[in-house]
C-alpha cells in the first residue's frame, strides 16, 4: 500500500527527494556529455564547520563543502552513493523502512545476486553507513526522510499528566495516556517529531531528563511522578535520535521547562548535555529538529559537591575513558563553539573545574546524604529547581 | 695462606672454552666449522689463491656427553698448506697468530679459535683434530694428528706420515667433537656458509651436511681481494703502557725518529706543537733507552693532548659493490636489491668500512615477518646476540617507513627482505672473545646508519616503481570494475534514452583516462630515474674496476 506523504517536520519545508535525486542525476549526465567531471557536494559535518548561533541555540553549519569530483579515486564512492541512493529512492516509493544495518544487508543481497554489481560490495557496515550518511548529507535530509530509521534506544517517560496522540502514515490515531500505563514507560521511537502533546489537566510544572535511565526509574518507582505534575525521563546516555527528537518536541508543544540531571564530569558534560541542549557536529544538518536549546543543566554542579559534601572520584590516568574525557575537555575549551560562546560561559568554567580537580562526581551519590531515605533524590532535586540551583 | 699458582693461557681457554664460541654443544659445531674456514680463507687470499672449500659435516654416533652426538667435520682447502712446525703451533697452542696485533683486516686475530677448537675436540673425544697438509714445495703431504699439551700450552705431533694426495697444495683437517648440528635459523650452519658466500664472491663451496645432497656454490668473482698491508699504529689509540712497549722495540734511535717512523700522522709540524705544548726540545734528540719513565708519561701526556690528523683509511679491505651485487644472488630469487659499499671512515679512532646489500626475496607470505638480518665482521657472518650489537642497532635507529618498508617504532623493518651488513676494520671492537657481537659505539652506529640509508635511496626508487605500477593497474582495473556500474545507475534513477547514456560513457571513459594518463607518466618516470641509477652505478663500477686492473 503506498504510504500516505506526511510531513513530519512543521518547521521544514517538505523535500522531494526523488525529484532532487532525478535532477542530481542528469546534472552528472549533462557533464558526462560535456567531459567533464561531476561533483557530488554535502555539508561538512564537522567540528571546524561548526557554528554556535546563540539566538538559536543549536550548532549550525558554516558553508564548508565536502565534494567528490569524479575521477579514479572517487568512482568507488561516487558509484556507491548512486547505488544505495536507487535503494533508498525504492523505499520512499513503496513507503519501506529500514535501518541501517539492514539496508546493508539488502545492499549485499542486491550484489550477491547480480555479479555486475560485485565491485560494489560492502566489506562491513560502516561503508555503507558512511555513504548513506553522504547522501543525507548531500541533500541536506535527515535519514528518517529517507526511511532509514535507528533503533533508538533510551527515552524512557513517565508522567501522570501526559497524553500523546500519534497520527500514523496509513490515517489511524494513537491515543496514549501515560497515567494509565501503571509501571510501563512510554518510549518514542524514529519519529517523536510527529507526536502531539497533551497535558491532562492543566499545565505540566517541569520536565527532568535524568542521564541514568535506572536512576530515572528508581525515582517514578518510588513516586516521584504520582506526587509531583511533572515529566520524568531517563536518557540513558549519549541520547540517541529519538531522545533528542523527543525532548525537542516537548520543549516545543508542552513550552514547560526541562532540566538535565546526570554525573558532574567531562564526558556528561560535552557529550551528553552538549548533543541534547545544542545537538552535534557530527549532525550539523540535523540539531534544528534534534535539539532542545532550553533545556537546563541542574546538575551535579560543583557548588553541590560543596554544599551536600558528596563522594568524589579521583579521574585517574589509568582509566582511560575518563583520562580522555578529560583531554577531550581541554580541546573543547579551545575549539568547541558551544562552549565558547558568553552564553555558556559557566558551562565551560564547570569543564575548568573539573581539568584542574581531576575529580568527578556520580549522579547516584546524593543518594549517600541520607542513606534511610528513599526519596532524598527527589528532594534534592526539587530544592534546586525551586532555589533556581541551575545553569 | 693460600698457595698462588701460575696457569698457562692453554689451561685458562681450556677451562673457559664458552668464552670462545663453545658454550654449548651447538655452538661448537658451528664455531668449529667457523674456525676452520676462517683460516682456509684467510691463508688463501694470503697467498693470491682464489678459495675452493669443501665442507662435510656427519653425525658419527653418540657423544660422549649427555644429548650430544659424535660429531665430524671435516674442512678442505686449496690454500698454500702448513708447514710441519706451523701445523703443531697453529692447532696446538693459544695466541700463536700470524696475524696478532698486525693491524690488517684478515678474518683471524689473536690464534684463539682454532686452538680452542682443538681443545674442545680433546676434551669431548679424548682426540685433536686430524690434519692433511701438502705445501707447493713438499712431495707428498704431512698427516698428523694434532693434540694440546694444555699444561704447557703446547701442539704434541701424532700419528705423523706422509702421504701422497692428489693436489699440488692444500690443508685438510677434521675433528670428531661431541655437539649438536643446527642447519637452519640464525644460528644455523646454512645461514654461516650462505652468509660467507655472500661476502666472499672469490669462494667456491662445496658442502654436504649430515644427510642432504652435495651442494656446490660456484665463485662469481675470480679476483681474489689481498688484504693491504698494516698501517703504523696512530698514538691517540694507544694507551700509555702500549706506548711504553712499543718504545721498547725501537731501541736506540731518538726520541724524534721514533716518534716519526713507529706511529702514522706524526710530523714535523706535529712535533713543534708538542714543544709548544711543553715538551723539552732536547728530549726529541735524545735516544729512547736513555729516557726515563717519567719523561716517557709527559710525552705520552703531551702526544694524546696534540691534535693529530685522523689514522689512515688505506688499511681496510673490503667486498666491494660489484662483488656484493654479483653475490646477492647466492641468497636465492632475487626480486631486486642495492647495494652500497661506504668510503674508509674513521670511527672511534680506527678505519671501517661499511658496506650494506639489501635484496627483496621472490616469495609470498613474509610480509609480517622482520627482514633476515645478516651481520658480518670482517668478512665472518655473526649469529649470536643480536640485540646487543651496533648493526642491529643501527638497521633499528632507521625510519624505514621513508623508504617504503614497513616498520614497528624502534623495531626491525619486516618484508620479504635480507639485509646484509659488513663492517670491516683492522680493529673491530668485539663485545667478547667469541666475536659475536660488535660494540655499538655511537660513531659506528652513525656510519652504518648512513650506509643503510643510502642502500634505502636505493631501494626506494625501486618501490616506487612497483607503487606506480601498482597504482596504474589499480586505477585501470577501477575503471573497468565501477565505470559501467556508474553509468547504469545514472540510467535507472533518470530513465533516459539509450543514446543520452552511451554519450555519457565516452564522456566518463574520457575523463578517468586523463587519471591513467597521468599514473603512466609517473610510471615512466620512475621507471627513468631508475635506469639513470642503474647506469650510473654501472659506470661508476667500471671506473673503480679500471682503477684496480692500472693498478
Amino acid at each position: 500500500m503506498p504510504a500516505k506523504k506526511t510531513n513530519l517536520f512543521k518547521n521544514r519545508p517538505a523535500k522531494d527527494i526523488p525529484k532532487r535525486s532525478k535532477d542530481l542525476c542528469l546534472e552528472m549526465l549533462k557533464k558526462l556529455h560535456q567531459k567533464k567531471p561531476p561533483t557530488l557536494q554535502a555539508v561538512k559535518c564537522s567540528l571546524d564547520n561548526s557554528h554556535y548561533d546563540p539566538k538559536k541555540g543549536y550548532l549550525v553549519p558554516k558553508g564548508k563543502k565536502v565534494s567528490s569530483e569524479l575521477n579514479v579515486s572517487s568512482v568507488q564512492k561516487i558509484s556507491r552513493s548512486l547505488f544505495l541512493m536507487d535503494i533508498l529512492l525504492g523505499n520512499l516509493r513503496s513507503g519501506s523502512v529500514n535501518t541501517k544495518r539492514e539496508l546493508y544487508y539488502i545492499a549485499k543481497g542486491l550484489i550477491k545476486s547480480d555479479s555486475f554489481y560485485k565491485p560494489l560490495d560492502f566489506e562491513d557496515q560502516s561503508d555503507s553507513d558512511s555513504i548513506i550518511d553522504f547522501i543525507c548529507d548531500m541533500f541536506e535530509v535527515y535519514r528518517e526522510e529517507m526511511n532509514c530509521f535507528a533503533n533508538d534506544r533510551g527515552g524512557q517517560t513517565y508522567s501522570k499528566n501526559l497524553v500523546v496522540t500519534e497520527y500514523l502514515d496509513d490515517g489511524e490515531k494513537a491515543v496514549v495516556d501515560l497515567s494509565a500505563l501503571g509501571t510501563t514507560p512510554f518510549q518514542p521511537k524514529n519519529k517523536p517529531q510527529q507526536f502531539q502533546l497533551k497535558p491532562k489537566k492543566g499545565k505540566i510544572d517541569y520536565c527532568l531528563v535524568v542521564e541514568s535511565e535506572g536512576t530515572a526509574n528508581t525515582l517514578v518507582a518510588n513516586g516521584m511522578t504520582k506526587r509531583n505534575n511533572c515529566i520524568v525521563m531517563g536518557a540513558q546516555g549519549v541520547p540517541s535520535n529519538a531522545v533528542r527528537g523527543w525532548c525537542k518536541t516537548i520543549q516545543d508543544q508542552l513550552k514547560t521547562p526541562i532540566y538535565f540531571y546526570g554525573d558532574l564530569d567531562a564526558y556528561t558534560l560535552q557529550n551528553i548535555y552538549r548533543t541534547l541542549k545544542a545537538g552535534s557536529a557530527s549532525s550539523l544538518i540535523r540539531n534544528s529538529d534534534f535539539s532542545a536549546p532550553k533545556v537546563y543543566f541542574l546538575g551535579l554542579l560543583p557548588e553541590d559537591v560543596k554544599k551536600y559534601d558528596l563522594y568524589c572520584y579521583e579521574v585517574s590516568d589509568k582509566d582511560l575513558s575518563e583520562a580522555r574525557a578529560l583531554k577531550k575537555a581541554k580541546d573543547v575549551l579551545k575549539n568547541d563553539p558551544f562552549f565558547q560562546n558568553k552564553k555558556n560561559k559557566k558551562l565551560a568554567q564547570i569543564l575548568k573545574w573539573l581539568i584542574k580537580e581531576k575529580r568527578r562526581c556520580e549522579q547516584q551519590s546524593v543518594f549517600s546524604t541520607n542513606p534511610k531515605n528513599p526519596r532524598v533524590l527527589e528532594e534534592f532535586l526539587i530544592e534546586k529547581i525551586k532555589r533556581g540551583a541551575y545553569i | 695462606m693460600p698457595t698462588i699458582t701460575k696457569s698457562s693461557t692453554a689451561e685458562y681457554f681450556a677451562k673457559n672454552l664458552q668464552q670462545v664460541g663453545f658454550s654449548s654443544a651447538t655452538k661448537a659445531v658451528l664455531t668449529t666449522l667457523k674456525e676452520s674456514v676462517d683460516n682456509s680463507l684467510d691463508a688463501c687470499e694470503e697467498a693470491g689463491i682464489a678459495p675452493h672449500i669443501k665442507i662435510q659435516i656427519k653425525k658419527e654416533g653418540a657423544g660422549s656427553s649427555k644429548n650430544t652426538d659424535l660429531v665430524s667435520i671435516v674442512v678442505e682447502d686449496n690454500g698454500p698448506g702448513l708447514e710441519e712446525k706451523n701445523i703443531q703451533r697453529v692447532f696446538g697452542e693459544y695466541l700463536a697468530s700470524s696475524k696478532f696485533g698486525r693491524g690488517r683486516c684478515s678474518r683471524g686475530q689473536q690464534g684463539i679459535g682454532i686452538s680452542a677448537a682443538t681443545t674442545w675436540a680433546q676434551l669431548t673425544n679424548a682426540k685433536g683434530v686430524h690434519v692433511i697438509s701438502k705445501t707447493k714445495s713438499g712431495k707428498k703431504a704431512i698427516s698428523v694428528t694434532v693434540n694440546m699439551d694444555i699444561k704447557n700450552n703446547k701442539g704434541i705431533l701424532k700419528n705423523k706420515q706422509t702421504v701422497s694426495i692428489d693436489k699440488k697444495q692444500g690443508l685438510k683437517v677434521e675433528f670428531f667433537i661431541d655437539g649438536r648440528v643446527q642447519l637452519n635459523g640464525e644460528g644455523g650452519i646454512i645461514t654461516y656458509l650462505e652468509g660467507t658466500a655472500l661476502v666472499n664472491p672469490h669462494l667456491e663451496l662445496e658442502y654436504q651436511l649430515l644427510d642432504q645432497e652435495l651442494r656446490k656454490i660456484p665463485r662469481v668473482r675470480d679476483f681474489v681481494p689481498k688484504a693491504p698491508p698494516a698501517s703504523l699504529p696512530h698514538p691517540h689509540t694507544m694507551k700509555l703502557g702500549e706506548f711504553l712497549q712499543h718504545a721498547s722495540l725501537y731501541g736506540r734511535i731518538t726520541l724524534k725518529k721514533f716518534l716519526k717512523t713507529a706511529f702514522s700522522r706524526i710530523s714535523d709540524s706535529s712535533l713543534k706543537e708538542m714543544i709548544k705544548a711543553g715538551l723539552k726540545a732536547g728530549l726529541l734528540k735524545k735516544p729512547l733507552k736513555s729516557i726515563g719513565e717519567k719523561d716517557y708519561k709527559t710525552i705520552f701526556s703531551i702526544l694524546h693532548k696534540t691534535a693529530l690528523p685522523k689514522p689512515s683509511s688505506k688499511s681496510v679491505l673490503s667486498v666491494g659493490e660489484e662483488g656484493l651485487a654479483e653475490s646477492i644472488h647466492r641468497l636465492g630469487d632475487i626480486d631486486f636489491f642495492s647495494v652500497i659499499t661506504r668510503k674508509p671512515k674513521i670511527c672511534d679512532y680506527k678505519s671501517v668500512v661499511v658496506e650494506v646489500a639489501i635484496a627483496r626475496l621472490n616469495v609470498t607470505g613474509r610480509d609480517e615477518d622482520s627482514i633476515q638480518l645478516l651481520r658480518f665482521a670482517n668478512r665472518v657472518p655473526l649469529q649470536f646476540d643480536k640485540a646487543s650489537c651496533a648493526i642491529t642497532k643501527s638497521v633499528e635507529s632507521v625510519n624505514w617507513r621513508a623508504y617504503g618498508l614497513s616498520q614497528s617504532k624502534k623495531s626491525l623493518p619486516t618484508g620479504p627482505y635480507v639485509f646484509a651488513i659488513s663492517v670491516t676494520s683492522p680493529f673491530i671492537k668485539f663485545k667478547n672473545a667469541s666475536k659475536e657481537t660488535i660494540d655499538a659505539s655511537e660513531e659506528l652506529v652513525e656510519e652504518i646508519r648512513l650506509a643503510l640509508m643510502q642502500a634505502g635511496q636505493k631501494l626506494k626508487r625501486h618501490i616506487r616503481k612497483e607503487k606506480n605500477t601498482a597504482d596504474l593497474f589499480r586505477k585501470k582495473e577501477y575503471i573497468e570494475k565501477f565505470a559501467p556500474i556508474l553509468i547504469q545507475k545514472i540510467k535507472d534513477i533518470t530513465g533516459v534514452n539509450k543514446k543520452a547514456i552511451e554519450k555519457a560513457e565516452k564522456g566518463l571513459y574520457a575523463i578517468l583516462s586523463k587519471d591513467t594518463a597521468q599514473a603512466e607518466k609517473a610510471l615512466g618516470e620512475a621507471q627513468k630515474k631508475l635506469e639513470e641509477l642503474k647506469a650510473k652505478r654501472t659506470k661508476r663500477l667500471n671506473i673503480e674496476q679500471e682503477k684496480d686492473n692500472a693498478s
